[in-house]
């Protein structure tokens, strides 16, 4: 079992600060997701976690087993352990998906045990049947003209075949029919187990549906204001945002509350 | 003009060495004789007059140790031609081009048996031996190469292989002049390595000269790795009659100082040149590469396509010429070079110029000199690629669309692979 506390987080991003003090702890065989109204911090959160250059932590820590990350390259994050599925990946032209993903595999084995290519070829038709995602995806160059819904099947494809011990999703729905939703929650859904864990970040509970979370967190203005079970989500969704800031005697503008 | 060889008893006691014809010695010393009134030629911003790029040593002739060989990457490839300094060490499989007629001779082969078909072609058509000092001095101290013919209405399907590896055991010039001529009709394909064996600090001058006559069509490719105490003036010239095409596929991946000029004069109607080179930079090495080509037929076509990277403290500058003479209706001029840096201490220049002299034609350029994308950086990076792998990987997608763009398979997959080793290697720098 591992663990991932976040512990008193401070970020800011070019001067400003967008994270005031984050704590949350999980362990693999968990599922957390993160909700909360646009502009509150949560892909902040997960670029942090991550190691984006232009985050800078100002106070805190984040602690994966008992080791603070923060001073570690974002390569180094990810081969002790964590994966960040972003909302908007990077379009790699001259290098093809099959290739990348051996690479990164490769990454965290030793040199003179690489993958052979006969069980990575194997393990990733699997894993694209899965994901319903047909076989020129492997060979065409990584994310280069791909739609806004085969991205993040090939985010989770990443995630299925590199198999973190830390899962971050940052809005994995956003721009997905049901179909394309229901597609990613199963490659999801697969990866749970006790060496497993994730955190869901969503602007909306409908993909809590497919992947049901053990704890919800509630993030408002920088800051963490509730945790529950799945049956938080669904009081946000049917009463929204302002009501739990209402609620809780928060002093916090939500974007998009004018429109 | 008579020659008066008594002067010049190096130039004598070589040419006697060598058995030449008398017409290459007479040229010799013209273009000895010229010198002094010639100068280096200017390339824009490429400032390489102070290297030691102008050849000093004496004409001689001398041997290489073929053992040399065994260390380099020489891949065995079905039609072969191997030389180390002045020597031919290997020519292999060239009996189906002899069948169809073609000649492919060493240089003092060439001038023995073939003295009239090279009196034709040398110096010439592509370029003339008192064009400036550097060809004059190429011609004087010119003592090795080689010489391909292809006769008229002739399609050679396989590609001719050489490996031109410069002898830096010793300290000499290496003075290297290749002719590929290929007759009206005809098609060829010619992949060339110019490599580097010891390390001594040495000058080269190499001149290729590429006549591609009417309805001909020739696929030149070299992959150049000079050694990084080579100091070098390379000079790639095509000449290409009525209708006739070349595809350039240049990777220079040298480790010294080099002023690389390609040059494609479209001389005949319908002339076709499609120029491409990738080249990366790294340490403290210079690299001026200035790539023209000039429509001077109608209906001319000329692109230019280049891409490279530059690491350390390296230089790297890409002039790209497009000229259209007044007449060359209905010509078209079309170039991009692009440069991408990796270091903030490495120098990078991207320059278009085009020349215009007539109304009805088509022409246009693009130019860049960039960092990395750090996005893209950051999400190979995310996947737990370390940032070496992660920086060639996204290089290599720069480079993708020059690779992409080469007619042959074969030698893009050979340009990889000296890529990544160049780049390893430059990465250890960093």
């Amino acid at each position: 079992m591992s663990t991932l506390e976040i512990k008193d987080l401070h970020v800011s991003i070019e001067g400003k600060n967008i994270l005031k003090g984050v704590n949350l702890t999980m362990k693999t065989g968990e599922i957390h997701a993160i909700m909360g109204p646009n502009g509150t911090g949560k892909s902040t959160l997960s670029e942090a976690i991550m190691g984006h250059p232009a985050y800078k932590v100002t106070q805190g820590e984040v602690l994966l087993n008992g080791e603070n990350i923060l001073g570690l390259p974002v390569d180094e994050r990810a081969r002790a352990g964590l994966f960040l599925a972003m909302q908007y990946p990077a379009e790699i032209p001259g290098v093809t998906n099959a290739e990348f993903i051996r690479g990164a595999i490769n990454a965290r084995r030793p040199e003179d045990d690489a993958l052979s290519i006969r069980s990575f070829l194997k393990q990733l038709d699997e894993t694209m049947s899965v994901l319903d995602m047909t076989e020129e995806m492997a060979d065409r160059y990584l994310n280069e003209g791909f739609s806004g819904g085969e991205k993040k099947r090939n985010e989770i494809l990443q995630l299925m075949m590199i198999k973190p011990k830390f899962a971050i999703l940052d809005e994995i729905d956003s721009g997905l029919d049901i179909d394309a939703l229901k597609v990613v929650s199963r490659g999801v859904n697969k990866m749970r187990g006790p060496e497993f864990g994730s955190l869901i970040i969503t602007h909306y509970q409908r993909l809590l549906n497919y992947i049901v979370p053990d704890v919800v967190h509630v993030m408002m203005g920088g800051r963490i204001v509730k945790q529950g079970g799945p049956e938080l989500a669904k009081r946000l969704e049917d009463e929204g945002y302002a009501g739990l800031r209402d609620e809780l005697g928060l002093d916090i503008k939500l974007v998009d509350e004018d429109a | 003009m008579t020659v008066e060889f008594e002067n010049y008893p190096e130039i004598k006691s070589y040419a006697k060495s060598v058995t030449e014809p008398k017409w290459f010695t007479d040229i010799r010393v013209k273009a000895l004789e010229s010198q002094p009134k010639l100068e280096l030629p200017n390339f824009e911003k490429i400032r390489y007059h102070r290297w030691p790029i102008q050849l000093k040593e004496k004409l001689k002739k001398v041997s290489s140790n073929a053992e040399l060989l065994d260390d380099l990457p020489i891949e065995d490839a079905k039609h072969l031609v191997v030389q180390l300094g002045q020597d031919t060490l290997q020519k292999s499989g060239l009996t189906t081009f002899e069948e169809q007629g073609v000649v492919i001779c060493d240089w003092q082969e060439a001038l023995e048996k073939h003295s009239g078909l090279v009196q034709k072609y040398f110096m010439q058509k592509a370029i003339k031996f008192d064009e400036d000092l550097l060809t004059a001095q190429h011609v004087a101290n010119l003592t090795s190469g080689l010489f391909i013919y292809v006769p008229k209405n002739t399609v050679v399907k396989e590609p001719l292989t050489t490996y031109f590896v410069q002898d830096s055991t010793q300290k000499n010039d290496y003075v290297h002049h290749v002719i590929l001529v290929v007759d009206s009709n005809s098609e060829f394909s010619y992949l060339e390595n110019l490599m580097t064996v010891g390390s001594e600090k040495t000058t080269a001058n190499i001149i290729v000269e590429v006549i591609a006559q009417a309805d001909s069509h020739i696929k030149f490719a070299s992959v150049d790795r000079l050694g990084a105490n080579t100091t070098t003036y390379l000079n790639r010239r095509g000449y290409l009659e009525r209708n006739s095409k070349i595809d350039w596929s240049m990777g220079m991946m040298n480790d010294g100082n080099i002023v690389g000029d390609f040059d494609s004069d479209l001389v005949g109607d319908g002339a076709h040149s499609e120029v491409k080179v990738v080249a990366i930079s790294t340490g403290k090495q210079v690299q001026g590469i200035d790539t023209r080509v000039t429509n001077i037929g109608r209906h001319t076509i000329g692109h230019i396509l280049q891409h490279g990277v530059i690491l350390s403290r390296s230089t790297l500058t890409f002039n790209g010429i497009g000229h259209i003479i007044k007449g060359a209706k209905g010509a078209d001029a079309q170039q991009e070079s692009r440069v991408l840096m990796l270091s903030t201490k490495a120098k990078g220049d991207a320059n278009p110029i085009l020349l215009i002299d007539d109304n009805d034609v088509t022409a246009g350029h693009a130019a860049s000199v960039g960092r990395v994308n750090q996005e893209q950086l950051y999400y190979l990076m995310s996947r737990g690629l370390p940032k070496k792998v992660a920086e060639r990987l996204v290089i290599r997608g720069f480079l993708g669309p020059v690779l992409a763009a080469i007619p042959s398979k074969v030698i893009e997959e050979q340009l990889k692979v000296t890529i990544e080793r160049k780049l390893v290697d430059g990465q250890k720098d960093e």
